[in-house]
């Protein structure tokens, strides 16, 4: 699939910066983003390969401005919606219920 | 629905799960082949990038078989094929301006690549 994550040959991102003594997870998300997706994985047999393609199919514009993980999290929902384990219904209802949470 | 069993969790997170597999068929290329990566727009999943499309490289070595992300990615099977190492030129890709010096190494299943004519 010609996406939007195939960027090689294409100029204006800047050079690569290295950050010194980069720790593995840069925010406790994602560290459980990295847990919680591998775990969905293996719980719903979700080749790593399909969830890079429902990353490629993320819109292009949302892709370039999110993080790395927020594409893991993006894939998962997507894959886990496709494969009818989980409703936008169901997603949705409990993002509104943690933000009410962490309103408080 | 099958799922991982709950012992085998930990194995998995800490050495990944390898896509090796053996291929029935002998290798199509060695080293030193000239390939040319098909030209190809696949609407579906692929690991080949744009930029080597219709590219001429050189086969570097030969990795072994892997189930094809291709299919894997569609839940249609594994159907392993080898895996090459290829070298292309940083002249090939980018056109004279680009360093002579500089080149590029991408592993590419079989079916990406064709004898070069």
């Amino acid at each position: 699939m010609n996406s939007i994550h195939d960027l090689g040959g294409m100029h204006g991102f800047g050079p690569v910066l290295r950050e010194k003594d980069e720790p593995v997870f840069h925010a406790d998300w994602e560290r459980r983003t990295f847990s919680v997706v591998n775990l969905a994985m293996g719980a719903a047999q979700i080749h790593v390969d399909e969830i890079r393609h429902a990353i490629e199919k993320m819109p292009p514009a949302e892709y370039l401005v999110s993080p790395y993980y927020e594409h893991w999290i993006y894939g998962m929902e997507a894959l886990l919606m496709a494969k009818g384990l989980v409703t936008r219904e169901e997603l949705d209802r409990r993002i509104a219920e943690i933000a009410k949470r962490e309103a408080k | 629905m099958p799922a991982l069993p709950k012992a085998m969790v930990w194995d998995v997170i800490k050495t990944g799960m390898s896509a090796r597999a053996e291929v029935k068929t002998p290798p199509r290329f060695k080293a030193g082949d000239r390939v040319v990566a098909r030209n190809v727009n696949p609407v579906h999943h692929t690991r080949m990038p744009r930029y080597i499309r219709g590219k001429e490289g050189v086969i570097r070595s030969h990795h072994g078989g892997f189930a094809f992300a291709d299919t894997r990615a569609h839940g249609e099977g594994d159907h392993p094929h080898h895996v090459y190492s290829v070298r292309f030129e940083a002249r090939e890709l980018w056109g004279a301006e680009a360093s002579p010096r500089d080149a590029v190494y991408i592993d590419l299943w079989e079916p990406y690549i064709e004898p070069a004519k």
